[in-house]
């Protein structure tokens, strides 16, 4: 059933500075996580995306990017589903 | 802070989200100001696996379609900058680093 979900986070993890990917719904439950991504950072992902939306609640969903130095979290939600990527920078 | 290229608006924060100066769209947003301080205390719990215990977030950016925040902690103040996004630059929710 999640074949399709398994193979975009796969491809997504494949992409050259990505360490970890994870997705979850609404509810904050994980849906997906590799590498770096921990299953228990879900709740959390999504409460960072849902806060950011109160912002503007008029407007779509924002891309909300949190940096270290050499680390970079984006998450982004779609609809329920919430993704985040974890990427090493350069 | 006025004079951030593209920017539309500003506020500087202490540590516990009071307003200590803004400007222009955030002019006295206080709604934004818990918001963003909320945020900030969130993603100090973000995957403790992927991001060390000794990695702290330098900066944290909201991209919209055609605007953006920018939020930096420096000398206990945060700082939140709202920015334009040039409509050309980009596709979708892009996020410009």
């Amino acid at each position: 059933m999640e074949k399709d979900l398994d193979r975009v986070v796969e491809e997504i993890i494949s992409t050259p500075n990505v360490k970890g990917c994870l997705v979850a719904d609404h509810q904050g439950l994980c849906l997906a996580a590799k590498g770096t991504a921990h299953v228990d950072s879900a709740g959390i992902i999504v409460a960072v995306s849902e806060q950011a939306c109160k912002i503007e609640p008029n407007l779509k969903p924002p891309t909300v990017c949190l940096e270290t130095d050499k680390k970079q979290c984006l998450i982004q939600r779609h609809g329920t589903i919430t993704g985040a990527i974890f990427k090493q920078k350069d | 802070m006025e004079k951030i290229p593209d920017q539309i608006g500003y506020l500087v924060l202490t540590e516990d989200g009071a307003v200590l100066e803004s400007g222009g769209d955030l002019e006295n947003d206080e709604r934004v100001a818990t918001i963003i301080t909320d945020l900030i205390t969130l993603s100090n719990k973000v995957d403790p696996l992927a991001f060390g215990p000794n990695e702290q977030f330098k900066k944290i950016s909201i991209t919209y379609d055609d605007h953006w925040f920018v939020i930096c902690l420096s000398n206990k103040k945060i700082y939140i900058v709202k920015r334009s996004l040039p409509t050309h630059v980009y596709e979708g929710n892009n996020v410009i680093v």
